[in-house]
């Protein structure tokens, strides 16, 4: 017996994603996505950004990693609440992990909310969580070419953070050369250069977000 | 391996409805753009074989994918062309950003089942 399904597969997931968004929603917080491959820097930008936005804003983190709580127990050391996931062998976050982990965070009480994705240029890419941005840290060690060689990793991102950059003298990385194969990808999505280390930069991303949390608050 | 699993889990729901006690073969369409890699999936749905974890897939279980080829559209001479991934570039003018026609797509056709 044949049976037509015609069923996108995806389906199931952008409903939970847009159940994560309607609460997102009501309690105005937002929620932003953050992707990269292993060590890129994702915790440290976020143990920063935790640090210098905590006195104006009431933060989250959600930590998503194969195992282990060692991220989580490193954002939690900035004075902010985290909760760990662990996928248990799943190399991305899905809205439905997210979703189970909500009644921990109080989102009533959340003014920004960051989900920490798990470390994969691949994966992740194809999951909305129902946040408001996805956005991806690209390091300069890594080279250019990860922008072409992960095309859907830059297409449903709109920002680009390139960190480590007091490296970049350390290493072939093209500032320009990064903004150009992005505009290739996505005309809509930009570069921002910084370094989580020195601070250089870093004050571009902390105004993004303050400005991404001020428009949240006018939908 | 997720991917596979979501779409199996789908499958096999749906077969349990229509009181069907296995799966035989499953098709999948798979678009060239949509970043799915028909390999991974083919190893994805071995091993699930294989495991039997998933109620109604079974080691005689078949997969078929459909290929769905890309197909962008250019936003300044309107030809219609093959895209290599995102970089969608006319190869008639030479213009970047053409529009996604089709390929993205990731479904379950159909499946068979007894």
């Amino acid at each position: 017996m044949k049976i037509t399904l015609e069923k996108d597969v995806m389906e199931n997931n952008d409903r939970a994603a847009e159940f994560n968004r309607q609460l997102f929603r009501q309690s105005k917080t937002l929620v932003i996505n953050i992707m990269s491959s292993p060590g890129a820097g994702k915790t440290t930008i976020l143990e920063k950004t935790a640090a210098a936005l905590s006195g104006q804003f009431r933060i989250a983190v959600i930590e998503g990693d194969i195992a282990t709580e060692r991220d989580a127990d490193r954002v939690r050391a900035t004075g902010v609440r985290a909760v760990q996931i662990a996928t248990e062998g799943e190399c991305h976050l899905d809205p439905r992990m997210i979703a189970k982990v909500l009644p921990d965070i109080n989102l009533e009480e959340t003014d920004i909310l960051f989900i920490e994705n798990v470390g994969n240029l691949v994966c992740p890419s194809e999951f909305d969580l129902g946040q408001d941005h996805r956005i991806v840290v690209l390091s300069t060690p890594e080279g250019n070419d990860k922008i072409p060689k992960y095309p859907l990793m830059f297409h449903v991102t709109e920002l680009a953070l390139i960190n480590k950059i007091d490296l970049l003298s350390y290493t072939s990385f093209d500032l320009e050369k990064a903004q150009e194969d992005l505009r290739g990808i996505n005309p809509s999505s930009r570069i921002m250069p910084l370094s989580a280390r020195t601070g250089e930069g870093f004050d571009d991303w902390l105004n993004w977000v303050k400005e991404a949390y001020q428009a949240c608050q006018k939908r | 391996m997720g991917l596979m699993e979501e779409a199996l889990q789908m499958v096999s729901e749906d077969a349990e409805k229509h009181g069907l006690e296995t799966i035989d073969k499953v098709s999948l369409i798979v678009g060239d753009l949509s970043n799915v890699l028909p390999d991974a999936l083919r190893f994805a749905f071995d091993a699930f074989c294989k495991t039997g974890e998933i109620p109604r897939i079974g080691e005689r279980a078949q997969l078929e994918i459909i290929r769905e080829r890309g197909l962008a559209r250019c936003a300044l001479c309107g030809k219609e062309y093959e895209p290599s991934e995102y970089l969608a570039l006319c190869p008639e003018c030479d213009m970047p950003f053409g529009v996604i026609q089709s390929g993205e797509t990731f479904k379950i056709e159909s499946y068979e089942g007894s």
